[in-house]
């Protein structure tokens, strides 16, 4: 049976291992030793301190905790725009702080996949346009482009919206074209920002019903990797779609995560279906 | 990746509107204004275009203008054509002088004198009548597009100089002045008497040289053994337009405008596309969070500003292009000069507004950080 926002059991902590690969999973994400500073002298920030976090293939992570605890600087260094201070990021094998800048832009373009709260989708090109252009980074024709990201568009049901502009579509559709943009080439690794914080209750569970299904299928047809999502957020209406949730506090992992998180992650809220999504 | 750029550029239509406008107006600025200062140069020799025979002008050595000469005497034009290696030598009368109206108004004419036996410096384009007949007692050739401000006056008729009676026996097609005078032309003998002068009447001598003689040398020679200036037609027209330059406020203003457009396309430039980085500079970092490596987006920049360079260019030179063709008309007063450096040295400053336009935006991208896709 595929897992579902209800039957998946939710468990904690920074290193605590995911059932569903059967803890035979590869890690997609190794963090030890992680410190992030910003700022000199008495107004410095210690965003990170000594961060260590490991994340299997396969497995769908949230990131919680109040604002400011660092979580969002956590997922910069995890997806590689952004360094640690010390210790080591690695994804997928890969130490971000060992590469060039040119090797880790291609290698952001080959692992890692983006959603954001803002769906930061380019107000001058299409959607389709919008979802072609990891695979144009890539170094794709524009033509095979546009036909995986139609396909990918379809995935998540807006394959009647490929020539619309972004202003043209709802915030709940913005973030679909977004999901599809994140998922369209194929990353083992895809990041959420707070991917539903800008959506009413009913849109964002579809948002993560589509993220959710991401994380369940594999990379590409002929591999067995399975995706890694980290979704950072402050939405308890969503805690149930993870695998694992790892709570955050003035910039450290906590090794337990509080019970009132918990609680919430047990409660799978039901919305009727809207016509007008 | 280039055609994101362009569709990035292309459909944010205001300012890519602006963008254009703004370079348009600034290729206008600077070429049309250049072309009208290169033409009124051109045109400032035109007294000197109108003369095709000579190889020298023979003058005063201080003289560098048309009409603004010390005249010599007969006894000069007999020690010029005592020089070895000149072939011919002949007075060549310009100056200026009023013409009185039927309607009791007068306008300042340029009055040209040739020499009435040879006829050398005679008009380059007869429209109407013999050159023969200026040989006639107080005949005159009227120059075409003089005609209107002499209140049209047909062959014929007479027209009173300074006084004097001036019978007009044709007409023809001259290259007019820096002055926008009325051109008559004349016999040599009349012109003195049109515009009485003192005992030295003859403002230039025009000299041929001997065939297969040295221009230069002879003209050497002619100072050396006259103590006058000797200038070929090309040193001639080089005296005017270095004459209007430094005696003339019409280099310094010209220069401010074109300067100005510099500035205004520079800043129109600058203003409208660093807004344009700025209000894209989220998705260029979502772009670079996406795996855009620097210079791509770098790439992605310079084409957007190359691109809307090259439209702007290509609108302002069209601009230009239409008021060159309204100078072209016979007589206007308009006279742009659009030579080939001129479009060189434009599109050269146009792109130079674009790259220095976009050195702050290149700077924003470069020090882009991705991180800031999740602010």
């Amino acid at each position: 049976m595929p897992p579902t926002a209800a039957n998946i059991p939710i468990r904690q902590g920074p290193h605590a291992q995911p059932d569903r690969t059967n803890g035979s999973a590869k890690l997609a994400v190794r963090l030890r030793g992680v410190t992030k500073t910003f700022g000199e002298g008495r107004t410095a920030v210690h965003a990170l301190k000594d961060i260590a976090l490991d994340v299997p293939e396969g497995e769908l992570v949230m990131l919680v905790g109040p604002s400011g605890c660092g979580k969002t600087t956590l997922v910069s260094i995890i997806s590689g725009v952004l360094d640690a201070d010390t210790g080591q990021a690695e994804v997928f094998g890969i130490d971000w702080r060992q590469l060039r800048p040119d090797e880790r832009a291609k290698r952001r373009q080959e692992l890692v996949g983006f959603v954001f709260q803002q769906f930061n989708l380019i107000p001058t090109l299409t959607v389709v346009e919008n979802v072609s252009v990891p695979l144009l980074i890539g170094g794709m024709k524009e033509k095979q482009a546009q036909e995986r990201s139609a396909a990918a568009l379809e995935s998540v049901g807006l394959a009647d919206r490929l020539s619309a502009f972004p202003n043209q579509l709802s915030g709940g559709m913005q973030q679909r074209v977004a999901i599809a943009r994140a998922v369209v080439g194929t990353p083992r690794l895809i990041v959420c920002d707070e991917p539903t914080a800008s959506l009413d209750a009913k849109r964002g569970q579809d948002v993560m019903e589509i993220i959710r299904g991401a994380s369940n299928s594999s990379t590409s047809n002929t591999s067995d990797h399975r995706r890694c999502v980290i979704v950072v957020t402050h939405d308890s209406r969503i805690f149930h779609y993870a695998d694992r949730i790892v709570e955050m506090d003035d910039g450290r992992l906590k090794d337990h995560v509080s019970k009132h998180i918990l609680d919430e992650a047990q409660h799978v809220p039901k919305y009727e279906d809207d016509p007008a999504k | 990746m280039n055609l994101i750029a362009l569709r990035m550029l292309m459909r944010d239509r205001g300012k890519y509107i602006a963008l254009i406008a703004g370079l348009a107006f600034a290729t206008l600025l600077l070429a049309q204004q250049g072309s009208i200062f290169l033409g009124l140069l051109i045109r400032a020799t035109g007294p000197l275009q109108n003369v095709a025979q000579p190889d020298l002008w023979i003058t005063d050595p201080f003289t560098t203008y048309v009409l603004e000469y010390r005249p010599m005497s007969d006894r000069e034009l007999q020690r010029v054509r005592a020089v070895p290696g000149i072939a011919w030598a002949e007075p060549f009368f310009s100056s200026r002088a009023p013409v009185e109206l039927p309607d009791g108004s007068f306008k300042t004419a340029q009055i040209i004198g040739i020499p009435r036996s040879t006829l050398i410096g005679q008009p380059p384009v007869i429209t109407q009548g013999r050159i023969e007949d200026l040989r006639a007692p107080d005949a005159v050739f009227v120059d075409e597009s003089s005609r209107s401000r002499l209140a049209n006056v047909q062959i014929g008729q007479t027209l009173k100089l300074n006084d004097r009676r001036a019978v007009v026996v044709g007409f023809c097609q001259v290259k007019l002045g820096f002055e926008s005078n009325a051109v008559l032309y004349t016999t040599y003998d009349n012109a003195v008497r049109f515009t009485p002068v003192g005992r030295e009447s003859i403002p230039f001598i025009l000299a041929k040289a001997n065939q297969g003689q040295n221009i230069e040398q002879l003209a050497a020679r002619v100072t050396e053994r006259t103590g006058l200036g000797a200038f070929t037609p090309d040193q001639m027209r080089g005296r005017t337009i270095g004459f209007i330059l430094s005696e003339t406020g019409i280099g310094i203003n010209f220069g401010i405008t074109v300067l100005l457009g510099f500035v205004v396309g520079l800043a129109v430039v600058t203003a409208i596309f660093y807004q344009f980085t700025l209000e894209n500079l989220r998705y260029f970092a979502v772009l670079k969070a996406m795996g855009t490596r620097s210079k791509t987006l770098v790439r992605m920049v310079l084409l957007q500003a190359v691109v809307v360079g090259f439209i702007g260019f290509g609108i302002g030179i069209g601009a230009v292009g239409g008021f060159s063709l309204l100078g072209r008309k016979p007589g206007a007063e308009l006279t742009p000069y659009f030579p080939w450096q001129l479009l060189v040295l434009a599109f050269f400053a146009i792109l130079l507004c674009i790259f220095m336009g976009s050195l702050l935006s290149l700077r924003k991208v470069i020090r882009l950080e991705p991180a800031i896709v999740f602010k």
